[in-house]
This record gives C-alpha cells, sequence and structure tokens, in this order.
C-alpha cells in the first residue's frame, strides 16, 4: 500500500533535481560543441562556438537553479529533504545558514561549480580566440562536477550523490510508515559548531573561487598545445595566474585565520592534510607564475611554465580527492565525510592526468625551447631555481601527506610472494608532525626568502654584478641590525630560525628599497615588490609567534608532586567560581556563568597585577564559551584579549558534567525528625524548632479550605551564621502536596514530606548542591605578534592585486592595438 | 649540458635524498605489545575505550591528570595516561587514536583522537517523543 505523505515541500527538490539533470547534459553539450569548433576551420567553428555557448549559459543557468532550490530548502528548514536535516537546525542564526551549504560535499562541490560558471562566462566575453578550446576544458570539468550530484545507479555503482534526496529516501526506520511522519521531526541535526564561526561563511567561497581559478591558466596551457601557439596566450595567463594566486592564497590565509581563531588545530597552522591539500597546489601554482615570468621575458621555460600549470590543477584535483574520498581517515580529523565516491573521484582525476599527459608528450618536442645558455647573473636563472624549489617544496609535503595513500599501495605490495616481510606495518604520521614539516620547509622557506629578496634587482638576461651586490648591501646590513636585537629580545636561539628570521627580514628590507629606489616609489609597478615584503612578513609572523607562544595556565601555587616526569606540562589550570588563582602575571577569576541559546559562556577576569606591591595595572574580562553539544560534546570557542603586540587567549577544556550533577542532586535525603531534633547538612546543622499553622511563604497562597503545616527549622553554620526556613506541607481538595523551601546562601533546599502524626514525627527532605562541583578547567596562551602574520597576508594580496590590475591594463593595450 | 639542467638535477637529487630521509620520521601503527618492545619510542595506537574499566578525572586534584584503559586491535588492554584534560564526550567515543609511548606498563599519550560515532554524520533521527497519535 503506498502511504499518503503529508506536510512535504517536493517542488523546490523536484527544480533541483531536474536541473542537475540539466546542468550535466548542458556541460556535456558545450563541451562537444566547442571542441568541435575549436578543431574546425574558420566559418563552420563560429557556429559551433555559438552553440558551445547557448549550452554554456544554459548549464550555467541549471546551475543557478541548483544552488537556488537547495539554499530555498535549507532556508526554510525544509526538513523533509536529508541535506537540510543533516547540516542545518532551527536554532542555527541566519548568518550560519550559507556555511550550512558548504558543510557537506555535495554543496562544497556545488559551490565550486558556481565558480567555475562565473569565469566560464568571463571567458566567453574577455578570452577572444582561445574561448573554443579554453571554454571546452571548463566545460568538460563541469560535466565531472556535475556528475559528482547526479546520485543515479549504473548497475549497482553509484554515481555522485544528489542533495535533494528525501530523508526518507535515505534513511529506514519505521517513523516512516506513518504518513504524517514530518510533525515528528522537529529539527535538523545542525552545523558542526566548529563552523559555527564567521571565518567560516568567507573562506570557503573564497578558498573555492582559488581552486576554480586554477583551471584558467591550465585551460590555457591545454588551449596552447592543442591549437601550437605558443605565445598568444601568455598575456591572458599571466592575468589569470596572478589572480588564482591571490584568491587561493587568501583563502588559504582565511583558513588560517579560522584554525587560529577557533584554535581547533592549535594555532594558525598545524600542517593537517586538509590544509596541506590547499597549501600544495598554491605553491606550485606560485612557481608556474614565476615560470610564466620568465618566458614572456627571455623565452625560455616554456615547458617548465605548461608542467607547472597543469601540475597546479592536477594537485587541486589530487587534493580533493584525498579530502572527499575518506582516504585521510585517521589522519585528520577535518576532511569530509566518505559519500563513497572515491572511485569517481580517481577517475576524475586520472582523465585529467591522462589528457594533460598526452597533450603535453604529442607535441613535446615541438614546444619553443633556448639552446644557448643563460648567464649565472640573470634574473631567469634565479627565478628558475626559485620555481623549482617551490616545486619541490610542495612534493616533501604532498610526500607526507599521502602517507593513507602509500599504505593502499603496501596494501598490494604485500602481496607479492617475499615482500611481505618487509612491508608488514601501514605507516604512519610522523608523532610530531609539525617538527617534520617544519624540519625541512624551514630551510625551504629561508632559500626562497633570499631569493626573494634579491632576484629583482637582477636583470634579465644578464646584469651588472658589481651593481647587483652593492644594491643589496644597505638592506642587508638592516637586516642583520633587525635579526640581532629580535633574536635578543625573543630569545630565539636555534641557528635555522635565526637564518629564517634574518632572510625574511632581507626579503623585507630589499624588495622595500627595490620599490623606493629603483621604482621610485612608484606603487603601480611595484606590485611584485609589496608581494614579497608580505611574505617575508608572513614567514616573520608565522616564526615568531609560533616559536614564542607561551602557554600561561600554569597553576604555580599548588605543588603537585613529582607524580610526572619534568615533561609534564600541567597545561590546564582549575578556576573554582569566585576563586582567584594567580596565573603567570595575571589574577585570574571565574565570575560567573551564563546560557545564551546553545552557548554557556564563562565570565573570566583578568588582572595584571605588580607582583611586589600587589597593584592592579590592568583589568578585563574574558568571554569564552562552550557549546555542550549534545552530539559532539564540548566544543570550546576561546575568547581573546588583542593586543597589538600579543593575543592572550582563553580557552574553556573542560567543565563539570552539569547534568549528572543535577540528577545527583535530584536524590533528597531525609530524616524523620520529631521537634527539636537536629538533623546535618553538608554545611550547616539544622534544628526543627516547632510545627506552624498558618505558615506564610511566597510560594504560596492560602486558601480558606487549606490545612497547611510549616516546619520552622533553624540552620546553623559552622562559622555561626544561622538561617531560618520554613517548608510547608498542605492538603488542598484532600490531596497532600509540599511546598519547598530553598536557603540560597548553603545552597540546600528543604521540604516536609510526611507528617506522621502517631509518632509526632516529621519526615524532612533535603538536596544539597554541591557548591564545589562550579568549576572551570581552562587553558590560557599567549600568541606574541601575530598581527605580523595579518599584515603580511594583507599586503601580499594587496601586492598581487596591483600586479593584477597592471597586467589587466597591458592586455587591454594590446587588444586595443 | 645547460646549467639550469644541471641545478635542476642537483636540486631533484637534493631533495629525493631529503624525502626518504625524512621518512625515519614516520610513525606506524602498533599495538601495546609492540609498543613495549620499543618502550620510550613514540608510537600510534587505535583502540576502544575499555568501559568495564573506570575513567579517572579529577580536576579538583589536578586538572592534567586523566586516565582510562584502552583495548588495541589485539584485544590487549592497558591503561593509558594522558597529561591534560579529559575530553568533553569521550565515554562516547567509538574509537581512539593514541599518539605516545610505552612507560612500563601504562601508554602515556601525548595526543589524543577521538572517533565518535556522531562526530559529522548522525544517523540516528530524532523524533519528538509524542504518543502515538489516535
Amino acid at each position: 500500500m503506498d502511504i499518503q505523505y503529508t506536510g512535504e515541500h517536493l517542488l523546490p527538490g523536484q527544480i533541483g533535481r531536474l536541473s542537475i539533470i540539466i546542468a550535466f547534459v548542458f556541460a556535456l553539450t558545450a563541451c562537444v560543441a566547442y571542441f568541435i569548433s575549436a578543431t574546425r576551420d574558420e566559418l563552420s567553428a563560429a557556429s559551433w562556438k555559438r552553440v558551445g555557448r547557448m549550452a554554456f549559459f544554459a548549464h550555467g543557468a541549471a546551475i543557478l537553479g541548483i544552488v537556488a532550490s537547495l539554499f530555498y530548502i535549507i532556508f526554510n528548514h525544509y526538513f523533509e529533504y536529508q541535506y537540510a536535516w543533516q547540516h542545518s537546525s532551527r536554532a542555527l542564526p541566519t548568518k550560519y545558514i550559507l556555511s550550512c551549504f558548504w558543510e557537506g560535499q555535495e554543496g562544497s562541490f556545488l559551490l565550486w561549480s558556481f565558480w567555475h560558471v562565473v569565469l566560464g562566462v568571463v571567458l566567453i566575453f574577455r578570452s577572444g580566440k582561445w574561448e573554443a578550446p579554453v571554454l571546452a576544458v571548463i566545460a568538460i570539468t563541469q560535466a565531472f562536477l556535475g556528475s559528482m550530484l547526479l546520485g543515479i545507479y549504473v548497475g549497482d555503482y553509484k554515481i555522485g550523490s544528489n542533495p535533494f534526496l528525501l530523508l526518507r529516501q535515505t534513511m529506514d526506520a519505521p517513523i516512516f510508515a506513518q504518513g504524517n511522519y514530518l510533525q515528528f521531526i522537529e529539527d535538523g541535526n545542525g552545523l558542526n559548531p566548529l563552523l559555527q564561526n564567521y571565518w567560516m561563511t568567507i573562506h570557503p567561497p573564497t578558498l573555492f573561487l582559488g581552486f576554480a581559478a586554477t583551471i584558467v591558466p591550465f585551460a590555457f596551457v591545454i588551449a596552447s598545445l592543442w591549437k601550437k601557439d605558443y605565445t598568444g596566450w601568455v598575456g591572458q595567463t599571466l592575468s589569470w595566474s596572478i589572480f588564482a594566486s591571490m584568491v587561493l592564497g587568501v583563502g588559504i590565509l582565511m583558513g588560517g585565520a579560522w584554525a587560529y581563531e577557533s584554535l581547533t588545530f592549535g594555532g594558525f597552522w598545524a600542517w593537517d592534510p586538509v590544509e596541506n591539500a590547499s597549501l600544495v597546489p598554491w605553491l606550485i601554482l606560485l612557481a608556474g607564475l614565476h615560470g610564466l615570468l620568465i618566458y614572456k621575458h627571455t623565452g625560455r621555460a616554456l615547458r617548465l611554465t605548461y608542467g607547472l600549470f597543469i601540475l597546479t590543477f592536477l594537485f587541486i584535483l589530487y587534493s580533493t580527492f584525498l579530502t572527499r574520498s575518506g582516504i585521510l581517515g585517521d589522519t585528520s580529523v577535518h576532511s569530509f565525510t566518505d559519500l563513497g565516491m572515491s572511485g569517481q573521484l580517481l577517475f576524475f582525476m586520472l582523465f585529467f592526468v591522462l589528457l594533460s599527459m598526452a597533450f603535453l608528450v604529442k607535441d613535446w618536442k615541438k614546444i619553443p625551447s633556448i639552446h644557448e645558455e643563460e648567464k649565472l647573473a640573470s634574473r631567469e636563472f634565479w627565478l628558475f631555481i626559485g620555481a623549482l624549489i617551490l616545486t619541490l617544496s610542495a612534493l616533501q609535503i604532498t610526500f607526507t601527506t599521502s602517507i593513507p595513500v602509500w599504505n593502499k599501495f603496501l596494501v598490494l605490495f604485500r602481496k607479492i610472494p617475499g615482500l611481505s616481510d618487509f612491508i608488514q606495518k601501514d605507516l604512519a604520521p610522523p608523532v610530531d608532525v609539525a617538527g617534520h614539516y617544519n624540519g625541512i620547509q624551514v630551510w625551504i622557506a629561508i632559500i626562497i626568502a633570499l631569493l626573494s629578496a634579491m632576484v629583482q634587482f637582477l636583470r634579465y638576461k644578464n646584469s651588472d654584478t658589481t651593481k647587483f651586490f652593492k644594491a643589496l648591501i644597505i638592506p642587508a646590513v638592516i637586516a642583520v641590525v633587525l635579526t640581532v636585537v629580535i633574536v635578543i629580545a625573543l630569545e630565539i636561539y636555534p641557528p635555522q630560525y635565526v637564518l629564517l628570521l634574518f632572510a625574511s627580514l632581507f626579503s623585507i628590507a630589499a624588495n622595500f628599497n627595490y620599490l623606493l629606489v629603483v621604482l621610485k616609489g612608484k606603487l603601480n609597478v611595484g606590485g611584485a615588490s609589496v608581494a614579497h615584503v608580505g611574505f617575508g612578513l608572513i614567514l616573520v609572523g608565522a616564526l615568531i609567534p609560533n616559536y614564542t607562544q607561551r602557554v600561561i595556565s600554569i597553576n604555580n601555587e599548588v605543588d603537585f608532586g613529582n607524580s610526572f616526569d619534568e615533561k609534564n606540562k600541567r597545561e590546564n589550570i582549575l578556576l573554582r567560581k569566585g576563586k582567584p588563582v594567580l596565573m603567570h602575571d595575571y589574577m585570574v577569576t571565574y565570575k560567573a556563568d551564563s546560557v545564551s541559546g546553545a552557548d554557556n559562556f564563562y565570565v573570566v577576569q583578568y588582572a595584571r597585577i605588580n607582583k611586589e606591591t600587589g597593584d592592579v595595572r590592568e583589568e578585563f574580562t574574558l568571554y569564552p564559551n562552550a557549546q555542550i553539544n549534545p552530539k559532539m560534546g564540548l566544543i570550546a570557542n576561546p575568547d581573546t584579549r588583542h593586543y597589538f603586540t600579543k593575543d592572550i587567549y582563553t580557552h574553556v577544556t573542560s567543565v563539570p558534567d552539569k547534568k549528572a550533577s543535577e540528577e545527583a542532586e535530584a536524590n533528597f535525603e531525609r530524616d524523620t525528625v520529631t521537634i527539636g531534633d537536629t538533623f546535618y547538612l553538608a554545611k550547616a546543622y539544622a534544628v526543627l524548632e516547632s510545627l506552624v499553622p498558618n505558615p506564610q511563604h511566597e510560594n504560596y497562597q492560602p486558601d480558606a479550605n487549606d490545612i497547611a503545616v510549616g516546619a520552622s527549622i533553624k540552620l546553623y553554620t559552622l562559622d555561626g551564621k544561622i538561617f531560618e526556613s520554613t517548608p510547608i506541607y498542605l492538603i488542598r481538595d484532600r490531596t497532600a502536596s509540599t511546598i519547598e523551601d530553598e536557603v540560597k546562601e548553603l545552597s540546600v533546599t528543604l521540604r516536609v514530606e510526611r507528617i506522621l502524626p502517631e509518632k509526632e514525627q516529621i519526615v524532612i527532605g533535603y538536596k544539597q548542591k554541591d557548591l564545589d562541583n562550579d568549576f572551570i578547567i581552562m587553558k590560557a596562551i599567549v600568541f606574541p605578534y601575530i598581527n605580523i602574520l595579518w599584515l603580511g597576508s594583507l599586503m601580499m594580496a594587496f601586492g598581487m592585486l596591483i600586479s593584477l590590475v597592471k597586467r589587466y591594463r597591458d592586455n587591454l593595450r594590446i587588444f586595443r592595438s | 649540458m645547460k646549467k639550469t639542467h644541471i641545478a635542476a638535477l642537483i636540486l631533484i637529487v637534493i631533495s629525493i635524498g631529503v624525502i626518504i630521509s625524512m621518512t625515519s620520521d614516520f610513525s606506524s601503527w602498533e599495538t601495546f605489545a609492540t609498543a613495549q618492545e620499543a618502550e620510550g619510542k613514540e608510537f600510534h595506537i587505535v583502540g576502544e575505550l575499555a568501559r568495564k574499566e573506570d575513567i579517572l578525572y579529577e580536576p579538583e586534584k589536578d586538572p592534567n591528570y586523566f586516565a582510562f584503559y584502552m583495548t588495541d586491535k589485539s584485544g590487549e588492554e592497558r591503561k593509558v595516561v594522558f597529561q591534560g584534560a579529559k575530553p568533553q564526550d569521550f565515554e562516547r567515543s567509538e574509537e581512539i587514536v593514541l599518539t605516545g609511548k610505552m612507560e612500563g606498563e601504562e601508554f602515556h599519550a601525548s595526543k589524543i583522537l577521538m572517533k565518535c560515532p556522531s562526530k559529522y554524520i548522525n544517523d540516528e533521527l530524532e523524533v519528538k517523543a509524542v504518543a502515538a497519535e489516535n
């Protein structure tokens, strides 16, 4: 029998599902049409191009349709849809609704697709003769991305995951046997509290725009190889690769800002596989960008540039595979949930590997190159070295990030007889992950920083070395002085960090010098210098806070004894409500807690005191919050005191389980007493003084027919205070009830449970709140000079923007002439 | 050979060398027994919380001492000590990934990674508690 379901909103889902199919079909159509157009001669090429265009616009409209339907469903809390149910809830503030959209894999694929559409439309109008081959590449990518949303079965194999499935289609629960099941599904699963952060509304769109933008240089490379036009693509690709570097870089740094603020990664960069997955393509993209500069100015390094832009895009696909296939499993808690699409993702990646290899290998010999040697004192030689080092840095990061992938291969090797003895255990990530990456990447950063300081002073083709070295003297002296000052002031002694500090400061000083002296302060041509200054600042801003960060929540007052080895960190401190604790320079007091929505806020007051005189120099209050999420446990959100030179974090790591203690409290203890008897409470002893008729109590409104008795009780505390309490026993309309009385000062509630007239006794019930149970465990960390990092990030982005504008104008000039 | 080729070759050889030597940093997945063989060396161990044993965390005494028992993949149960706060909802963890080393009979964890069944997906449908409609 069919069940008639009521209350469902099926229309948006139908529109969405239909749009998915339309988008997929038109992506394929656009690809085919553009492909034909790119291979035909002038005349028929133009008409096929029109077909391609129309198909791409239709595809774009369909993508917008999917986005709109999905958004509509989430926004209106239509929990009959699995996606809305799983990723959102009613209580969620509107500003986070967008985050629900891209919390799931489907939504983030959609976001990526959406940006491809935007970029595709721009390219249709701006790329001139490159439209057909470039859009063919974008359209085929869109078909792949579109297939991730199809959710159809071919035989037993499921292709894609459809975001418009209904809850009752995805889940087998008895409730769905009822037609009106929706009435019982009150709320969705909700958004992961970690993602309820404003950075999470802007970081994913930016990062995905960066991801999407890497396709443009890639598509131009394919187009250039395809059409065997080795020069015409350079101008546009330069602009686009600067754009992609800027957006992807900003996206990555925004992720760092989120990680820093929510402290979920323990700082702004933790070398987590998910972070690495977007860093690697960015590094290769930067290498490609510099390769393209060599080619543009000297005609060299074309093969390298082609290879790097291809590699950038392939690594975007590889990181998509890593973060979405579930393969990272035990090594990262931050990857997407596995949707069983690993086969499809692998196919997506392999298709483009083979496609680009085919193009590259087929015409390898035809790619122009210069056989004559470059000079050692030329800009191109050192740019080449820099590009190579960036790439090798990326490969090292990939190698370690890919440990779970290597394990899959090891499984295969183990099947080979003879080898099985050697490879018994699966590889695991390094125990000290940050140490592992820093161990090599710090040296790479030193080289890159030194190169970025010096290379601008070299000219393309050949330069005067005396002039070159002379120009570097002043920046080098400045850098040495600053390094010495900082090293002494902040006690940074490990040699590689001292070197890195010097190299970064040298880069900052040299690029600043270049901007002022060589470019005479003309900012519009100084994009590279500004970006390099920014890069230097990022390195300094990463080094100093990372090296000098200190956990200050160490309680020095209490001696725990040597129960542990000296490595014992004791980074958490216990604060009882109202009891100040000395922590580093601060007297810290947990004042109060309050609840707002799902968040518990803890009011923590800091007073910086002069240890000798005890004077308070400065006072501030922080409100770290913790969401005690029924599904995920405690999600702590730190609160930070920002200073110009440092940040002080406060972060609740544990709170007593209020629910358990409340349950314990719910149990009244009881004593049977006669008048004059004493019974004992945790903080006082109590005497039943008398039983009073017609008692009075704020919670009791007397009625004429009531039979009411009050038990007059006196409570004596150990420090000599006396409190009174009169709980009431009441018979109204032949029903007995009791009116409790709470003595707030002692956190005790008293009640009369029964009256035993024949024995002249009453049963007194009392429950006592455990005052000691009101505490928080917290951790506080100081991050000095983190603002240098943010300043550097802004400057790098700004520098790239200047370059972008300049290159764009250059292109226009060429376009018009 | 051109300078760029030589430079590229040298850099690639160096980096292959570095990458291979860096594999010595790679850890491996062990059990308590195999970790015991190399006492004091840090490893990764996957296991499950031994629920019948007590979980010890008394923040009032020491907010930085947290101890529990874990059963590793081979079924061996050991006491695990962590110098830090107890992760909230630890009891609900489905799988635990520990980083740390054996010290005597105890495993000293430097990092605990919990996998909760509900971390990202919760397939239990929560239904409003309403008596069946008449």
